[in-house]
């Protein structure tokens, strides 16, 4: 399935089972599990989605190599933001806590003086973690909220909103790197110890967590940036 | 797939047309696009791409020399060319692509570049750090500077980066907090020494 572009004709079951990758983008359509035999776009009408905006995302999503250019002028603002921000709430409300879990647990399972200074590691990185997805929340999407307020009006009153999504490109670090950090303590330089199965568990979240980060961030990359320098264009 | 590239290009239809070739290629993980020559070098600085495509007219030769050395020629740069330029500065660079080149041969003249850059990002580096890179190392985690680490060291900030770079590539880890933790477990500070 990988690197097949996505159509409304699809089954969503057939998507989910082939490409696991694309269970964790239900939730940010507010889509639940139990989708039976029925297509993309029917469930999609049910759900009041726009068929083609969640397909962009879907694609873009999975496939790297996605070129979604001519499709963005059509992308509803608003249906982004939200999608993005269910994402953050994802990693807020269940991939966070679970690592923290883990990390506690191989912390009492592992009896090395490192284990510490790795406890220390994660849970910095954690903060940084929640600044980076904060800014989003609070100062990034706000303003593109307002902007796209604004231009929705007759006289759109750009003084209204003061920022640049530029600012935003730059500050937009990758957070998932540190992960990759984690990863290489975890496989390669924390002796062999009587750990069971769960640095494994760590492990299998970890990168699943690093590849759902590198995959949004590209959304943001590829998609929320191009779109809101658009928008910016039409008010200049 | 880990290898990186740079597409540096004032026109947006030329810029856009090559990163969209580019990622037809499937073979970088990155693709970054550069607009503007003042914001090269710091785009190179922080991305470390493998190939470069830069049009000419972004760089004076002595830049463009610099460039190289600090790279360690590490980096394969191609020019993207649709005017004349000086044959001094074209002779800097390891490929010429034309605007005018087939779709196949821009990708070709991509290929024969990834194959040119050194395998150092692929193959299995060595692990063990020198003794130098240990001094480093113990100094970093402790809680130094750069330019704290050349003093002390009577060694270049220069030389302190590249240091830097080389305990990254070796141990697969990029920030001081993972190294601290990687100096710990193999004792090369002590839990008190941290800061
Ligand atoms: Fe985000």
């Amino acid at each position: 399935m990988k690197d097949i572009i996505i159509s409304g004709r699809m089954k969503m079951a057939d998507i989910i089972s082939h490409d696991k990758r694309a269970l964790v983008l239900l939730p940010r359509f507010g889509i639940e599990m139990g989708v039976g035999d029925k297509s993309v776009k029917d469930i999609c009408n049910q759900k009041e989605i726009d068929t083609d905006f969640f397909l962009l995302m879907v694609n873009v999503f999975l496939n790297a190599n996605y070129f979604p250019d001519r499709k963005l002028k059509s992308v509803d603002v608003d249906m982004l933001l939200l999608y993005l921000e269910n994402s953050h709430k994802y990693y807020l409300e269940e991939k966070i806590p679970y690592l923290e879990s883990l990390i506690e647990e191989f912390k009492k399972t592992v009896d090395h003086p490192a284990t510490e200074q790795l406890d220390k590691f994660f849970k910095q990185y954690i903060i940084e973690v929640k600044d980076h997805l904060a800014y989003e929340d609070h100062t990034a999407f706000p303003y593109v909220a307002a902007l796209s307020e604004q231009i929705k009006k007759n006289n759109p009153d750009i003084s209204a909103v003061d920022y640049h999504i530029g600012v935003f490109e730059e500050r937009h670090d990758n957070i998932e790197e540190k992960l990759s950090d984690l990863k290489s303590l975890l496989i390669k330089y924390f002796p062999p110890s009587n750990d069971r199965y769960i640095r494994i568990r760590i492990l299998n979240e970890l990168m699943d967590f690093e590849e759902d980060l590198i995959n949004h961030a590209r959304i943001e990359d590829k998609v929320l940036i191009p779109i809101v320098e658009h928008l910016e264009q039409k008010v200049n | 797939m880990s290898k990186s590239i740079i597409v540096a290009e004032q026109s947006e239809i030329i810029r856009k047309g090559l990163v969209y070739l580019v990622e037809a290629l499937g073979l970088f993980r990155t693709i970054r696009e550069v607009a503007c020559a003042s914001a090269l070098d710091e785009n190179i600085e922080r991305f470390q791409p493998d190939v470069l495509i830069l049009n000419p007219s972004m760089v004076s030769g002595n830049t463009l020399e610099v460039l190289k050395e600090k790279q360690n020629g590490e980096i394969k740069i191609a020019a993207i060319v649709y005017a004349l330029f000086d044959d001094e500065l074209m002779g800097l660079f390891d490929d010429v692509i034309m605007v005018s080149d087939t779709r196949q041969k821009i990708q070709k003249k991509i290929n024969a570049l990834l194959d040119k850059t050194p395998a150092k990002k692929n193959q299995k580096p060595e692990e063990t750090l020198s003794v130098r890179e240990l001094d480093v190392l113990k100094l970093l985690v402790k809680g130094m500077s750069n330019k704290e680490i050349s003093d002390k060291l009577f060694i270049s900030i220069h030389t302190v980066i590249s240091h830097r770079k080389n305990i990254t590539q070796k141990l697969n880890i990029k920030s001081v907090a993972g190294l601290t933790v990687y100096a710990i477990l193999n004792e090369i500070i002590s839990m008190d020494e941290v800061q």
